[in-house]
């Protein structure tokens, strides 16, 4: 009962082409996505992880396997009001402006009249699209129409948040601030579950991760063990000279540990483009 | 039930709004507008029958004909545009139904369609009284009795093809959840309205005694299946008072429309309910 999504021995089968050939896409997949964390889930195009959300929102039916979602069978609407979803490329109808947009989906996920302006000001503020709400849905950017598909999803407040490649398309500066949104969803006790490729951003938002490969689930675990090697350390170290650097070497040897490698530390580019870009949004 | 309601009434409000906005809508509006408008000035090929007739017969055949376009393809449209741009994914992970999201689809292109009738029809009656205030002047003039048309009868008649109009959209929203494009969708969507306009000749020949049981059995499939849309095409009755059309047969059509609508939309939800997104 302590699992936000449980998928026990998912199989999911497609029938392709007039003599009905069967594709595999998830093959006996099992899963404990815990509550209250940021799971991620990683493959690459094909290998089933698409399939998987869809499967678990209700959307495709599954071949074999049972699915639960905060306890409740996923395919029931109980299950569908206490999540969110963001899907792949979102796409929304033009001619309405975020703010109908985003009450027009607070509508549909049960939200009441009387907390419904409320609501929809809330989303809207998460995803720092207050501003640009009364513009039509036809002028957004990329950027912009993830944060708006971002609000639809949280406006009626669900503890589970399922995001399909939140940042796809999108530039270093609005990935940042998708990222900030995950965890502020994290902070407030949601589960988030997203599915993506960019490995980089997930490493940063994401507590746990899951890495599929044609249909199967190939590792499992929290970022911090998969991604550790235990029996390897970095020190990073200012102003060294190469006397320091001899003294350091000869210390440890004596330890009988050695140094393998010494470079410079880097930042990364995501860090530096980020860092000159700053206050800049693609608003 | 509340909430339901509820839902499929936002849903049959975007699509509204959405189908409003297509230039697809606006230009067969406009067509169909100017071929009542046009049917004043084309009232002297009215080869003797009249030229009240002659004005309501092209008037009341655009609105037939473009009507039946628009509810095959829009209906189609609508339907395929959240299918294919994906934002039926982001609806139905929602607590929506499908049949919910059926429905409020069918809702929101019948308000489009009641629209579309109700324009046509007012241009209609407004043609059809100036035109009669001037036959009945000359009539009067020359002593005889001068040829109406009946304002009861026109809104009758708009009744019936709205409802005609729903019985399209619910078979052409039947056909869309189970048919995986939109050109099919039209083009089968189509044919059944085609077939339903000739659903009579199959009705005359079920009646006809046949010693082939798979020929009666094609027969009955047929008239069941097959809504018969000859029968709302009521206008020279009702609002030029040709024929007498006693009560207890519109009632009738009426019934049988209904019964087509709900039973097609129940087909479409069980084809949906089951349709991978």
């Amino acid at each position: 009962m302590n699992s936000a999504i449980s998928v026990r021995h998912l199989t999911k089968d497609f029938r392709i082409g007039i003599r009905g050939l069967k594709l595999r896409a998830v093959d006996d997949l099992s899963l404990e996505i815990p509550r209250g964390q940021v799971y991620g889930l990683l493959g690459p195009n094909g290998c089933g992880k698409s399939t998987t959300l869809k499967v678990v929102l209700g959307l495709v039916s599954a071949t074999a396997g049972e699915i639960s979602i905060l306890g409740e069978p996923s395919a029931t609407s109980a299950a569908r009001r206490r999540t969110g979803f963001l899907p792949e490329a979102p796409y929304f109808h033009k001619f309405l402006t975020g703010r109908e947009l985003v009450r027009y989906c607070a509508q549909l996920s049960g939200v009441a009249a009387s907390e419904l302006d409320a609501a929809v000001e809330d989303a809207l503020g998460l995803a720092a699209m207050n501003e640009a709400a009364g513009r039509p849905i036809g002028t957004y950017s990329k950027g912009m129409l993830q944060r708006i598909g971002f609000a639809q999803a949280v406006v009626h407040d669900p503890e589970l948040i399922i995001l399909d490649e939140p940042t796809a398309g999108v530039d270093p500066v609005g990935s940042a601030s998708i990222g900030r949104m995950i965890h502020a969803m994290r902070d407030k006790g949601k589960t988030v579950v997203l599915c993506s490729h960019l490995l980089g951003q997930v490493e940063q938002v994401c507590d746990r991760v899951a890495i599929m490969d044609r249909g199967k689930l190939v590792l499992e675990g929290a970022v911090e063990d998969v991604l550790s090697r235990r029996d390897r350390h970095v020190m990073t170290i200012e102003s060294m000279t190469p006397a320091a650097r001899a003294a350091a070497e000869a210390a440890l040897e004596a330890h009988g540990a050695k140094i393998t490698s010494i470079t410079h530390p880097r930042r990364s580019l995501e860090d530096l483009f980020r860092e000159l870009v700053t206050g800049s949004r693609d608003a | 039930m509340k909430d339901s309601l509820r839902r499929t009434l936002w849903i049959s409000r975007v699509t509204f709004l959405e189908a409003v906005r297509q230039r697809f809508f606006a230009f067969l509006l406009v067509l169909s507008a100017a071929m009542v408008l046009s049917s004043v000035s084309l009232r002297v090929f009215d080869f003797g029958h009249g030229e009240l007739k002659f004005i309501a017969d092209f008037g009341f055949g655009g609105m037939f004909f473009f009507g039946s376009v628009l509810a095959v393809v829009m209906t189609a449209q609508l339907f395929f545009s959240e299918i294919d741009n994906k934002t039926a994914l982001t609806l139905l992970a929602k607590p929506l139904s499908r049949p919910e999201f059926l429905l409020g689809k069918f809702f929101g292109a019948w308000a489009v369609l009641g629209v579309f009738v109700l324009v046509l029809a007012s241009l209609q009656g407004v043609v059809l009284w100036a035109r009669e205030q001037e036959l009945v002047a000359a009539a009067e003039q020359a002593g005889r009795i001068p040829t109406t048309f009946s304002v009861v009868g026109l809104c009758q008649l708009v009744l019936l093809q709205w409802l005609r109009l729903g019985v399209v959209i619910a078979i052409v929203l039947a056909i869309s959840s189970l048919a995986r494009t939109f050109l099919f969708t039209v083009v089968v969507g189509s044919l059944a309205v085609v077939a339903g306009q000739l659903q009579w000749i199959a009705q005359d020949a079920f009646l006809r005694p046949t010693d082939s049981p798979v020929y009666a059995a094609f027969l009955w499939v047929s008239t069941r299946l097959i809504p018969n849309l000859q029968q709302f095409n009521l206008a020279d009755a009702l609002v030029l008072g040709s024929s007498v059309v006693e009560e207890g047969a519109l009632i009738s059509v009426g019934f049988s429309g209904l019964a087509y609508l709900v039973a097609y939309l129940t087909l479409g939800s069980l084809i949906f309910r089951r349709r991978e997104i």
